[in-house]
């Protein structure tokens, strides 16, 4: 379970997260919805301990991330995908994948490696293993982030904004990775995600909750079905605003994704 | 008199000799130039007292004369009851200056690194040493061969210096030759364009040892993705 | 360990050190300026012959230490020339064509960064070149060059401290004096070192006082 209560952040003078409050149960597929600027990301910072908190509590399984000491312990448990790949530029595609089991899960090289060359091969990445991360197109980056995620086992997925450095084709080939991961992963107790994007129509298919942020305040927090109800979610204006300026750019990507 | 460098043959061993002690005490001078940049170019990246510690000692180091700081060691320092000879006084001179000068590059090279990068690794829970030595280092010294090798390259040139604390490399050595020859012009000219070529093939091969090692960094040309190069925040 | 204390002449010595030391690097600066620049000029028109000849030997120049530089105008020429040569004269001459070719490269490096399509354009304008040079190349080139020109003044003021070694009566000199004198070495070097310092320093907020100013005027040409 991650349990954010009450998270305020600032910079600055700027009040970014205003009191959030949000669980996350094992086996949930959670959305965050929102207009850029409106905290999604640095919700998701904060959760995984980059950002210091001004107020309120996060805990990873029981783990508060303002600890350093629980804090490593929860890094474990939990894993993320960045919007910018950021994969580690002068190691091969394959130690960007292994590098933390082997390092912080302190597990046999051999044996993460094949596992490594698994997952790989299960993005359509098998021949890319020896590669270098300049060497590769932005989906293929992307995949390789997901890759490195994936490889540490966590219980806790973390995505932020993951399509957004792509253009639609990409963007098409990494959502369908996410969506076969959360289609098998849904309910059995598996890899939990907590997902920012701004792809709609793949949040409606995937997620089984939407919470939106507005002005770093969650507004709304309902199960899928009901966000896009007239008389849930969309009762809401400032929701029916943003779905109105976010629905043409998403029907392209969101028309090739079949889950 | 006319220019003529045949008057250089039998001097030539002696030479030689010098050339070699300054390969060594060069070769030991950088190695330790380096460990000492790579310290303060951590050190001054980062916060604290020990940043503060690190520029105080990159602002002295740089801004007093190399040949000043060479007396201090090897003239002053006896005075306090630290005796160090003339070889082990240049390798420490050498590391002194180069560490300082160094560092500074080495800095560059890490507030260069994408900061995405280090956070990737912070929330994958690498510890902070592992960050260091497995990501933050490879990357910024990697950028930092070139500029590093320019400040190896003044290193060498420096070395010169050292013929006036008695030590008789390359330079200490020809002064011998001047002298014993009464042909100066012949023996410095020789000297300088020894050294210039020499330093000029080094920083070639410090280009192309750049290249070598940052080949896999940059997208080559035609590689799909590329465009993702620059997009984002 | 026996010897002489410190007295008031001992601080006039080194008074007068420092001066010789500004005094050399503040002559041997301009005069390098004007060169180093001079010789960039020449190469950005492409001027046949000279230029490759001034390229390699500011070269050689750049890749040589100065020590040795400082031996073969001292030592070397008046025994190819028979003529005496003056320490100070050996050392002016050594340090202005050594602050040459460091200038030259600095002001190359800044020459290329205005681009040549504002120097065609400026042509096509009725300008003779060196009206492009004065009021197009020369401000924007400048303002790109002075933090490099400011950091080799604060390098060049520190090997002034080389022409000790062929007898000039710098800081460096006095220190060694008063070093023989007092052998108390280790306050000697520590107090020539202080005084260095000091004036690099000054040096260092000087420069990037003025860069600050030509900055400012240059700005409008960025665009």
């Amino acid at each position: 379970m991650i349990a954010v209560e009450g998270v305020v952040k600032r910079f600055g003078a700027q009040t970014v997260l205003d009191g959030v409050s949000l669980a996350v149960a094992p086996g949930e597929v959670v959305t965050i919805l929102g207009s850029s600027g409106s905290g999604k990301s640095t919700l998701i910072r904060c959760i995984n301990g980059l950002e210091r908190l001004d107020g309120g509590r996060i805990t990873v399984d029981g783990l508060d991330v303002a600890d350093p000491r629980q804090l490593a312990q929860a890094r474990r448990l939990s894993a993320t995908v960045f919007q910018l790949f950021n994969l580690y530029p002068h190691m091969t595609v394959l130690r960007n994948v292994t590098l933390a089991p082997e390092v912080v899960l302190k597990r046999p090289r051999a044996e993460v490696e094949a596992e490594a060359q698994a997952l790989l091969a299960s993005v359509g990445l098998a021949g890319k293993a020896d590669a270098y991360p300049a060497q590769l197109s932005g989906g293929q980056r992307q995949r390789v982030g997901i890759c490195r995620a994936l490889a540490m086992n966590p219980r806790y997925l973390l995505l932020d904004e993951v399509t957004s450095a792509l253009d639609p084709e990409m963007t098409a080939e990494v959502l369908a990775i996410l969506g076969r991961l959360a289609g098998r992963q849904m309910g059995d107790g598996g890899t939990t995600m907590l997902f920012v994007t701004h792809e709609v129509e793949f949040a409606r298919r995937i997620s089984t909750r939407i919470v939106f942020l507005d002005q770093g305040r969650l507004i709304v927090d309902l199960p899928t079905a009901r966000f896009f109800a007239d008389d849930g979610g969309l009762a809401h204006p400032r929701i029916r605003q943003f779905l109105s300026k976010m629905a043409p750019s998403n029907t392209v990507a969101g028309a090739e994704v079949t889950v | 008199m006319s220019f003529d460098l045949t008057v250089l043959t039998p001097h030539l061993e002696p030479l030689l000799a010098g050339a070699l002690l300054t390969a060594e005490v060069c070769a030991l001078g950088i190695a330790g130039a380096f460990g000492l940049a790579t310290v303060l170019g951590l050190a001054t990246a980062g916060r604290g007292w020990a940043q503060r510690l690190a520029w105080l000692y990159v602002d002295v180091f740089r801004n007093v004369p190399f040949v000043v700081q060479v007396f201090f060691l090897y003239y002053g320092l006896p005075e306090i009851g630290v005796y160090i000879d003339a070889f082990w006084t240049g390798v420490l001179a050498l590391s002194l200056v180069g560490g300082a000068y160094g560092g500074d590059v080495v800095r560059s090279g890490i507030l260069a690194i994408d900061p995405g990068v280090v956070e990737a690794a912070r929330v994958g829970g690498l510890p902070r040493l592992d960050i260091i030595r497995r990501i933050v280092l490879p990357i910024a010294l990697r950028a930092a061969i070139r500029p590093l090798g320019s400040v190896f390259v003044n290193l060498v040139l420096s070395s010169s210096i050292l013929s006036m604390i008695t030590l008789d490399e390359v330079t200490g050595t020809a002064r011998g030759v001047a002298a014993e020859t009464y042909r100066p012009f012949e023996v410095y000219a020789f000297l300088l364009v020894a050294y210039a070529v020499l330093t000029y093939a080094v920083s070639l091969g410090i280009a192309a040892l750049h290249r070598h090692l940052n080949r896999h960094m940059v997208a080559s040309p035609g590689v799909a993705g590329s465009e993702v190069a620059g997009k984002g925040a | 360990m026996r010897h002489a204390g410190f007295t008031w002449h001992d601080g006039a010595l080194l008074a007068q050190g420092l001066g010789v030391s500004l005094g050399l690097f503040a002559g041997t600066f301009l005069i390098g300026l004007v060169l180093g620049s001079g010789a960039a000029v020449v190469r950005h028109f492409r001027v046949p012959a000279l230029s490759p000849i001034l390229h390699a030997g500011l070269e050689l120049l750049r890749n040589s230490p100065v020590l040795v530089q400082l031996f073969l105008v001292f030592f070397g020429i008046p025994a190819l020339i028979h003529q005496p040569l003056a320490p100070l004269s050996a050392a002016g001459l050594t340090l202005s064509a050594n602050t040459a070719a460091f200038v030259y490269f600095i002001a190359v490096a800044g020459l290329d960064a205005v681009g040549r399509d504002q120097v065609e354009a400026a042509r096509t304008f009725g300008f003779t070149r060196m009206q492009v040079v004065r009021h197009i190349l020369a401000p924007q080139a400048a303002a790109f060059a002075v933090a490099p020109l400011v950091g080799l003044a604060v390098n060049q003021l520190q090997v002034t401290s080389l022409v000790s070694v062929i007898g000039v009566m710098d800081l460096t000199k006095a220190g060694d004096i008063l070093n023989l004198r007092t052998l108390r070495p280790f306050a000697v070097w520590t107090m020539v070192g202080a005084l260095y310092f000091a004036a690099a320093k000054t040096l260092t907020l000087l420069g990037n006082r003025w860069e600050r100013r030509l900055r400012a005027h240059a700005a409008p040409l960025e665009l």
